[in-house]
């Protein structure tokens, strides 16, 4: 019983309610979980859709890619198993990073499962408030127990259960129990190192149950005024010399002695641990304000440590012992999670554990380097593996699982378990248009089939390379009419799996049509007839990320490109309306070919720089964008030119603010200017336009003019109010002039400013801005609703 | 230019004392070497254009309405006379619809291809007592289409010239400001242009007043004159002499100068340089900001104490 009271120097502080059967054969018991997943993390994803057409559509999905990504950072039971009954189990659960008061009602759920036959128990057959010692109790019966309390005898006083040691006892009221299981739990208490000396009292109650009073002498020892904290991962337990009452004094002497030679070497032997100094003060401030050193102290400072190191993430941290008590010097060792293994594998559809098809090395590039071994585990490195990994796009469930590692004590092994998805993936998707037909009223024949035919193989070789095409039409009668395609082949780690160097290779042929808004008329202009341009060709480009926001693309374009008007004919010139309503078709060259199809090769960079980042859900940071399109004299006329543009988005943060979830934003300045210009050759489908919701907002696309040289300037003010925020701004748009120098004055041939200026107030409703803006030009305003950001 | 220029019978028209000045005038030209003479014709609609050319040549050449434009296309009548050749080239109203209309600005362009042009006479009313954004419009494409300085040579014709001024002015009065307003405007526009502040209109450009009614008073001669006693027809030949012997270099109607420098071809030389400021001062430069953004990044605690960072700070 009272084996450790002698000038023990070791403490083992049970951590964790225990269970009955901890200390016996945890190797035997399954140690069930109490709460599978105390950490979950869950982004669903669906696979991104490729916008179709606004039409009256209906779906039908023949084939779908596994339309979620389950994702799951798991810590499971990490119960110290078999770390020796000295151990004191370890504080089985490993202290998921979740509650701790959950852990515990789960382990009531636990021991009520086990609780035998829970529905029946035995009245105690006794009169009524009769005390009783436990030793009289009769190992036949089952006793429910009404109540508990405690009683210390230091202070003499009965303790609550908001008591520390309350959570030593895993009995609890209305429970039943026998007597064995009562005699163990004294046992286990009596031999975890708080007390002194633990007693069990029973009082009967009239209806049968009993009153359990246990009350106990908390262990002390002399106080102290060190505090150190030790890292002993991955060493050896150290184990209590046993002093038997057998020996002589010298002996017991010599045996102190040499414990404490070989705690002093254990103490040398550690490694220092990653309490920082201020957590040091405070144990420190709870040393000197207890004077001795009892139990509670040190259940206190545990507490205080485990809080420190669960609150920073290290979730597989645990104060295993306290030693050296007794001394100045309180040493508390701390197990930090250290990571002795990393295991990647692959799980079938049943979870069954496969050779995948992935290569190791494109997962373990995602893998902060913080999970590898020898670091030690932290949640947060967790979930970067876990959002890196879920980039990859490649699996359909991941989960992160550290689990304690059996053959080195202390020692974690992070698991890494992926369901990869289905490589080869095919989607149809229909949709009936309807057309007016003559008349207006819609006929059977203005029902158009139309939709698109997807295809998808991505993992190839298992290095992430994947082909995807797709097919697009709203009339698969006639699909000529527009028929919209796209080929890609996507080569990511240009420079080896296992090079840092993070380079794409991306190779796409592809075709667009965008109505140009080059021949948009100016105000006043009744209606400019609209030119159409139809891009096709490929392009290949590699790109380099530097990290997820900043890259550097760099590649070669070739395409052909066709200008149309509306019916559909290659036109070389616009169209203008003449005064007397005519139209004619000698407007602005529309190619620089002049036959109205253009072929060329050009290359084509662009730089990224975007430092931006939420400040509770407002951007701010800064953003850089160049972009250049280099003309090689290869196509149509040997177009030379030098296209760039240059853009500069600053969002300033205008107040400083606490950062955190549920916390306003600030309000935030933004100020944005984009410069574009061409040397050389510049057919109109490439002139600069302004005006627009990404130009100069209140304009319509290109309203203000098509141009050489563009400047762009806009001022933003954002004030958070509620859940969103109200903005004012303010944007002018300038052709220096160089509206002249596009072939044929598109400016001014469409009768267009040149130039605009712009201000207004929105307000931002979660994807749609709702915005008022006064256009400078005419003075008029008019509300606009856009969706998604300006900048 | 293809068939032979027609004799100038119409001269014979005018009386005989305009026909003496007329030809004095002429002769003055020979001796310095001009043959022929190329005057341009251009204004708005229902000015007078067309009128004026046939009073200046005394033939009814270009049929004229009084109430709708005519001629559509530009109309060239060349004469000569005693080894002199003049053309006279009528253009279609510039101003349709309250807009300058390019079309007709293309079609004259055209016409006058390969052509070179002595003499601009731009042609307004006198009775119209404002300049507004149409003048300058006007002006602007005439500008905008030959180059500023069409404007060295040329003289702004104001036609009705026989008018009664509004009381309290004089018609001397009346007709400096009339002048004085587009004058001004012309000047606006010549300082408006792109990079041409400096070349300032070197002198004046004049001002000739026409009348070109059949009631037009007429003097002891029979020759036309106006209110302040002027006889106008030689005057208006007096002046275009004048310009064509002061007045700098003919406008020769090439390709180059209808459709203007070609901007595609503008800096392309510079094209290697530009790629290379780029690379080098924004590539670059982007790149470092990049470098230095990454660098600066705030890396979370437990990162820095997994680096050995902490050092028991955090």
């Amino acid at each position: 019983m009272s084996s450790l009271t002698a000038p023990g120097q070791f403490f083992t502080p049970s951590l964790r309610p225990r269970r009955k059967s901890t200390a016996a054969a945890s190797a035997a018991s399954p140690n069930p979980s109490p709460s599978t997943s105390a950490f979950r993390l869950d982004l669903r994803t669906t696979p991104s859709q490729t916008p179709r057409q606004k039409c009256i559509k209906s779906r039908i999905l023949l084939t779908t890619a596994s339309a979620a990504t389950g994702l799951l950072l798991q810590f499971g039971s990490g119960s110290g198993s078999g770390s020796g009954s000295g151990f004191g189990g370890g504080g089985g659960g490993g202290g998921g990073g979740g509650s701790w008061w959950r852990w515990v009602l789960g382990s009531i759920a636990y021991a009520d499962d086990q609780g035998e036959e829970g529905r029946d128990w035995d009245p105690h057959g006794l009169p009524a408030d009769i005390v009783w010692q436990l030793g009289k109790l009769s190992a036949f019966k089952k006793y429910k127990i009404s109540e508990i309390s405690f009683f210390d005898r230091i202070r003499t006083t009965t303790v609550g259960t908001e008591d520390s040691f309350f959570e030593m006892v895993s009995l609890r009221p209305g429970g039943v129990y026998t007597k064995a299981q009562l005699q163990k739990e004294l046992e286990t208490l009596a031999t975890c190192g708080m007390f002194e000396k633990v007693d069990m009292e029973g009082k009967t109650n009239p209806d049968g149950t009993i009153s359990l009073t246990i009350s106990f002498l908390e262990s002390t020892w002399q106080a102290a005024d060190k505090f150190r904290c030790i890292n002993v991962g991955l060493m050896q337990q150290s184990k209590a010399v046993d002093i038997d009452n057998a020996m002589t004094e010298k002996e017991k002497m010599e045996a102190f002695k040499s414990q404490e030679k070989d705690y002093k070497r254990r103490i040398e032997r550690s490694r220092p641990c990653l309490l920082p100094a201020p957590v040091y003060r405070e144990v420190m401030q709870m040393l000197k304000a207890e004077g001795n050193v009892s139990a509670r102290t040190l259940q206190k400072i545990r507490d205080r440590v485990q809080k420190w190191y669960h609150d920073e993430g290290y979730a597989c941290a645990q104060v295993v012992n306290f030693g050296n008590l007794n001394t100045k010097e309180v040493v508390c060792e701390v197990v930090e999670g250290d990571i002795t293994q990393l295991v990647i594998q692959f799980q079938d559809k049943l979870g069954n554990v496969v050779e995948g098809n992935t290569n190791l090395a494109v997962v373990r590039r995602e893998l902060p380097k913080q999970l590898r071994q020898g670091h030690v585990f932290n949640i947060e490195a967790g979930k970067q593996a876990l959002r890196n990994i879920n980039w990859l796009g490649l699996f359909s469930n991941i989960e992160v699982n550290p689990k304690p590692d059996d053959k080195n004590e202390g020692g974690i092994i992070v698991e890494i378990k992926l369901k990869e998805l289905e490589q080869k993936t095919a989607e149809v998707s229909t949709e009936w248009s309807i057309v007016p037909g003559r008349g207006g009223r819609p006929t059977l024949a203005s029902f158009q089939p139309g939709g698109t035919v997807s295809f998808e193989h991505r993992n190839l070789g298992g290095l992430n390379r994947s082909i995807l095409g797709s097919v697009t039409t709203s009339n698969f009668i006639n699909p000529q009419d527009d028929l919209a395609f796209k080929l890609e082949y996507v080569h990511p780690y240009l420079d080896g799996v296992y090079n840092p160097r993070n380079r794409t290779l991306k190779a796409s042929c592809f075709n667009s049509r965008k109505m140009s808004p080059v021949f948009t008329g100016g105000p006043g202009v009744d209606e400019v007839p609209p030119i159409w341009v139809d891009r096709s060709g490929c392009k290949a480009n590699i790109t380099e990320n530097f990290n997820r926001q900043n890259k550097f693309t760099y590649g070669i374009v070739m395409e052909e490109i066709t200008t149309r008007d509306e019916g559909n004919h290659v036109s070389a010139n616009g169209q203008r309306v003449l005064p007397n309503g005519g139209i004619s078709a000698d407007g602005p060259p529309t190619t620089l070919s002049g036959t109205g199809v253009d072929r060329m090769v050009f290359g084509q960079a662009n730089i990224t720089r975007d430092n931006t980042r939420f400040v509770n859900g407002a951007i701010v940071g800064e953003r850089n964008v160049f972009q250049v399109d280099q003309g090689l004299g290869i196509g149509s006329k040997f177009p030379l030119f030098n296209r760039h543009q240059l853009t500069l988005t600053k969002f300033i943060q205008l107040k400083d603010v606490e950062e955190g979830a549920g916390k306003p934003p600030p309000p935030v300045l933004v100020l944005h200017g984009h410069y574009g210009g061409c040397v050389g050759d510049l057919p109109s489908y490439d002139a600069f336009t302004l005006g627009g919701p990404y130009s100069v907002r209140g304009y319509n696309m290109g309203e203000l003019g098509a141009a050489r040289n563009i400047l762009e300037l806009a001022a933003e003010i954002r004030i958070p109010v509620k859940n969103t925020h109200v903005y004012a701004f303010a944007e002018h748009g300038n052709d220096l002039g160089s509206s002249k120098d596009v072939k044929g004055n598109p400016t001014e041939v469409y009768r267009r400013m040149g130039k605009g200026s712009s201000y207004g107030v929105g307000v931002k409703l979660n994807l749609v801005r709702a915005e008022y803006a006064v256009d400078h030009n005419s003075g008029t305003g008019a509300v606009f609703f856009r969706f998604g950001e300006r900048f | 230019m293809a068939s032979q220029p027609r004799e100038w019978t119409g001269i014979q028209q005018f009386p005989a004392a305009t026909q003496t000045k007329l030809l004095e005038l002429l002769g003055k030209l020979k001796q310095e070497d001009v043959s022929s003479l190329t005057v341009l014709v251009m204004g708005k609609g229902g000015v007078g254009k067309s009128s004026t050319v046939n009073s200046l040549i005394g033939e009814r050449i270009v049929t004229t309405s009084a109430f709708q434009s005519e001629n559509l296309r530009p109309v060239m009548v060349s004469r000569t006379r005693a080894g002199f050749t003049l053309n006279v080239i009528d253009t279609p109203g510039l101003i349709e619809g309250g807009y300058v209309n390019d079309q007709a600005l293309e079609v004259i362009k055209r016409f006058l291809l390969n052509k070179t042009i002595d003499v601009l006479l731009y042609v307004d009313r006198l009775d119209a007592y404002r300049v507004d954004t149409l003048d300058k419009q006007v002006v602007k494409a005439i500008t905008n289409s030959f180059g500023q300085k069409i404007w060295n040579r040329s003289i702004v014709v104001l036609t009705h010239a026989q008018l009664s001024p509004p009381d309290g002015l004089s018609y001397e009065e009346f007709c400096s400001k009339r002048s004085e307003a587009l004058l001004k405007v012309i000047q606006s526009v010549l300082n408006s242009g792109f990079g041409s502040r400096m070349k300032k209109q070197e002198a004046a450009t004049p001002v000739v007043l026409v009348e070109n009614s059949g009631r037009c008073n007429k003097n002891d001669n029979d020759e036309k004159i106006l209110p302040n006693g002027i006889v106008w027809i030689p005057e208006l030949v007096k002046k275009i002499t004048d310009v064509v012997s002061n007045g700098g270099e003919t406008i020769l109607v090439d390709k180059k100068l209808i459709e203007g420098p070609n901007p595609n071809e503008r800096g392309k030389i510079w094209i290697p340089v530009i790629l290379a400021i780029q690379y080098f001062f924004v590539v670059k430069r982007i790149q470092g900001a990049i470098k230095a953004d990454i660098a600066r990044e705030n890396k979370p605690l437990w990162e820095l104490r997994d680096m050995g960072l902490a050092k028991g700070k955090f």
